[in-house]
């Protein structure tokens, strides 16, 4: 028996607004909520909720027999719930189905697994209790920010109980090793499910790639690839952006189409069927323990975490954020901690990537702002602004605290002068 | 066709003896057209002042016809008025500080404020717009009258108005018209509006096509308050040349709107940068107070009370932050003035006109290069800015931003933001030494023999 796991991620950060220098003195708001809400509504439009609706048809069209994951970031629940409660409705509908998992991450879908111990695990503890509420089930297998992962971060999810956690499957880690089979996190029982890059990219970027030897791509090729590995291999990853349908993907493509069709190709071959990752993990074995000596992720043909971490910027402003978590605990206010882990979000990082701008290519990546440069003095901007808000509250504090000290026995001198 | 095209150029000023860009922007694009597309150039200035060095072409003057290939000849300084120019100011130019610091109506590319009434007086510019008319509507058997013309007959009836930039172009054009009227070349390539009637006149005389280059325009310069007489003879030059070639696609987009010129006419080659092998490497210094660099001169166009305004808001959040502003120009003493009424006189530094080796350790020693300027053809010192590792803020309105993808930019009039960009530059490290680096990788895409071989592309498509 063979497998076909899918899972899709969803997510959706909170933009920041035009922010200057200026503006930290005066402006305590740093997104851009019109701007968020267009976006949400719009990506919704084209491809969260046709895409569900498909989904939904194909499950109840297989009867049981075709099942798919979902790891949807907090913040985009969030902005699911403000801006198109359609949305989130729509993944409810999907999970009650009993052919859709959802998994675990973090609740900001930011880099605190490289950044911060402390902080990964509150925003995964905070991302478990927000799945609890919507969605009523408790996820059991891991997937980290961008796919982010080395065996340090393996053992530490493996310490929180997670069966199973989810990672790239690099070429350079595997060595001859094939992505199609279950393995293990080094001295732990926790299961490692690799992506199969070629096959899941095959949809997420060549589907539509007129200079690609296999285009146009329809299902039933794309199962005979699948099928052909029959023998070779018990799950096939297929890990992509949910929004590779009908946003990187345009409805003109045929991308839905080619998915609609998928499932019947795939489970017209006996010996193939869809499993969630959970069912993965139950159903086939650990083959072995793959040591993950080096910082991966699902990015780009480096597979590392150069697109985030990769120039002095990046780093800068990285450690900047991270470095203010005691004082924003510290701080109780809520407002302030959740706007700061906002701020954590991956993709404000991402945006001051240079190294795509190397080849000259600076449009190839997706980014609100017209250069890194820009994206970066606009995070600045706004993290000054927030520290600017912290310290005044933290001298505010420090007063009450200063005159609850003197203010009781004062009171008390004074009330007993008067009696 | 020949193997090796012959091109007669037209131009105003050459290297060492500049003003701006346009000198620069002729050596290199002559030497990579030469060296690297093999065109055969001669080509003619006004005169030579001496320090020239052209090895890849033919440059002569076309007062006395002196060739040069490395003319370390010292110029014969006439008499005032021989030239059209006075004693002083050739001997200014001579000493490298060219048309800084000349009486406006000396320049070829003096700015003029709006509001301000021409210089000269109306009836002035009404003389001198029909007098340049006459190159670029006689027919030819008149150009030929009109360029045996003796130099002072033809204008010294109207000798009252005195030496101008105008009669200098005047006198340029009948000398070329004469010189060249027999010339051998497959194109004749005019570079700005002081070259225009001498190049639209001698396309009509002889029958060659004229390639006109536009490194800048009457509309940067003056923004609102146009020079009528410079914006006709742009127009009348864009209008009757065979092709156009523009240093951006925002100066061949103002060729358009501004000018009305059909898009189909113009192309564009950005200009480059060599790097030069004689390079001198400044250790930028690790300085306790930083520095930001304006150089230019101080006129209209260049955006230089923008600066001034920009700096005090910088100030007020970073106190130890000096302001260098190198350059003359006619704002100069209102700009002055707006430093002081702004109370930043100490942080702001007039450095006056910077030449040579001085400009490199400017350019070495400041934090930032900053260039706000409201219409900018191209502005080749962003590229050397880079060159001397330092990163560049410029505004929107600049050709330069074309190609340099890694720089900050702001829209001129945004002062606020404007600070914004600097006091960011001027904070963070890892800003400027990312841009620098991802700038330098970016320079040696942008190169001369990418413009020559633009330009080749539209001789090849007259001959």
């Amino acid at each position: 028996m063979s497998s076909v796991c899918f899972y899709f991620q969803v997510h959706q950060p909170y933009r920041l607004r035009p922010y200057s220098y200026f503006d930290a003195a005066r402006v305590d708001e740093y997104f851009d909520a019109d701007k968020n809400g267009a976006i949400a509504r719009k990506v919704a439009e084209k491809c969260y909720l046709p895409t569900n609706k498909l989904m939904l048809e194909l499950i109840e069209k297989h009867q049981g027999a075709f099942k798919i994951s979902y790891s949807i970031s907090g913040v985009a629940i969030e902005q699911f719930a403000e801006y198109c409660p359609d949305v989130l409705e729509s993944f409810q509908e999907l999970v009650r189905t009993g052919c859709v998992e959802i998994l675990a991450e973090t609740y900001h879908h930011s880099l605190a697994s490289v950044m911060d111990e402390e902080e990964f695990h509150s925003q995964i503890e905070l991302h478990a209790d927000l799945v609890r509420d919507v969605f009523d089930v408790t996820p059991s297998v891991f997937r980290n920010t961008e796919l982010v992962y080395n065996d340090r971060i393996g053992q530490f999810i493996s310490q929180l109980g997670y069966k199973g956690i989810i990672a790239e499957g690099c070429d350079d880690i595997l060595d001859w090793r094939s992505p199609n089979f279950v393995y293990r996190v080094p001295e732990t029982s926790t299961a490692l499910l690799l992506k199969n890059y070629r096959l899941s990219d095959d949809i997420a970027f060549r589907f539509s790639d007129k200079g690609w030897e296999s285009f146009p791509l329809n299902a039933d090729t794309y199962a005979s690839w699948l099928h052909s590995i029959s023998g070779n291999g018990e799950t096939v990853n297929l890990f992509m952006d949910y929004e590779t349908f009908g946003e990187h993907q345009w409805e003109s493509t045929g991308i839905f189409n080619f998915m609609r069709y998928l499932p019947e190709k795939v489970l017209q071959h006996g010996d193939w069927d869809f499993k969630t990752p959970s069912e993965v993990i139950d159903s086939y074995p650990m083959r072995e323990e793959i040591h993950f000596h080096r910082l991966t992720s699902w990015a780009d043909v480096d597979r590392d975490l150069t697109a985030w971490r990769g120039n002095r910027m990046q780093e800068a402003s990285l450690s900047q954020a991270f470095l203010l978590r005691d004082r924003v605990i510290e701080s109780g206010d809520e407002k302030l901690i959740e706007d700061w882990r906002k701020l954590l979000t991956s993709d404000h990082f991402y945006y001051m990537c240079t190294k795509w701008a190397a080849d000259g290519d600076v449009h190839a990546y997706f980014s609100p702002y017209e250069s890194p440069y820009e994206a970066f003095i606009n995070y600045s901007n706004c993290l000054r602004g927030f520290i600017s808000r912290l310290e005044k509250l933290e001298k505010m504090k420090s007063t009450i605290s200063a005159i609850g000290d003197v203010l009781p026995v004062e009171l008390l001198r004074e009330h007993s002068q008067s009696v | 066709m020949r193997e090796r095209p012959k091109i007669l150029m037209l131009g105003w000023e050459y290297p060492p003896n500049i003003s701006g860009g346009l000198a620069v922007a002729c050596e290199g694009l002559t030497k990579a057209l030469s060296e690297s597309t093999g065109a055969d150039i001669h080509f003619v200035l006004p005169r030579l002042l001496g320090g020239e060095s052209a090895p890849h072409m033919r440059l002569s003057d076309s007062f006395s016809n002196t060739v040069t290939y490395t003319s370390t000849n010292q110029p014969e300084i006439s008499h005032t008025g021989v030239h059209g120019l006075s004693h002083q100011t050739a001997t200014a130019a001579l000493a490298g500080e060219a048309s800084h610091g000349e009486q406006p109506s000396l320049s070829a590319y003096a700015g003029y404020a709006p509001g301000e009434s021409p210089i000269g007086g109306q009836e002035v510019h009404n003389y001198w717009l029909s007098h340049m008319e006459l190159y670029f509507n006689a027919k030819s058997e008149e150009l030929v009258e009109l360029s045996a013309d003796d130099d002072r007959t033809s204008i010294s009836k109207k000798a009252h108005y005195g030496a101008n930039v105008f009669e200098e172009v005047s006198r340029f054009t009948r000398r070329v018209l004469k010189r060249y009227a027999d010339t051998d070349c497959d194109i004749i390539h005019a570079h700005d509006w002081m070259t225009y009637a001498a190049g639209v006149a001698l396309s009509r005389l002889t029958g060659k096509p004229l390639v006109i280059h536009v490194h800048s325009l009457d509309y940067d310069r003056s923004g609102s308050g146009r020079n009528e007489v410079i914006y006709n003879i742009e127009k009348m030059g864009l209008e009757q040349a065979t092709a156009v070639i523009a240093v951006s696609h925002y100066t061949k987009s103002i060729i358009e709107k501004v000018y009305g010129i059909d898009s189909s006419r113009i192309s564009v080659a950005h200009n480059g940068i060599y790097s030069k092998s004689a390079v001198r490497f400044y250790r930028k210094k690790k300085k306790a107070e930083k520095s930001v660099l304006f150089l230019g001169r101080v006129t209209l166009q260049k955006g230089p009370d923008y600066f001034i305004r920009a700096a005090a808001l910088v100030l007020s959040q970073i106190p130890d932050v000096n302001f260098i502003m190198a350059g003359t120009g006619d704002m100069l003493p209102s700009v002055v003035e707006l430093a002081h009424e702004l109370g930043i006189g100490e942080k702001v530094h007039f450095a006056g006109f910077l030449s040579g080796k001085e400009i490199e350790e400017a350019f070495s020693q400041a934090d930032l290069y900053v260039m706000p300027s409201v219409s900018e053809p191209f502005g080749i010192s962003a590229l050397e800015a880079i060159h001397f590792d330092t990163p560049v803020i410029m505004s929107k309105q600049s050709g330069a931003g074309e190609v340099v993808q890694h720089s900050l930019k702001f829209d001129f009039w945004d002062v606020e933001r404007f600070a914004d960009l600097m006091i960011n530059g001027l904070l963070h490290e890892e800003l400027r030494e990312d841009m620098v680096a991802m700038a330098k990788k970016e320079l040696q895409k942008i190169r001369w023999e990418a413009a020559a071989e633009r330009t080749m592309e539209v001789y090849q498509q007259l001959l």
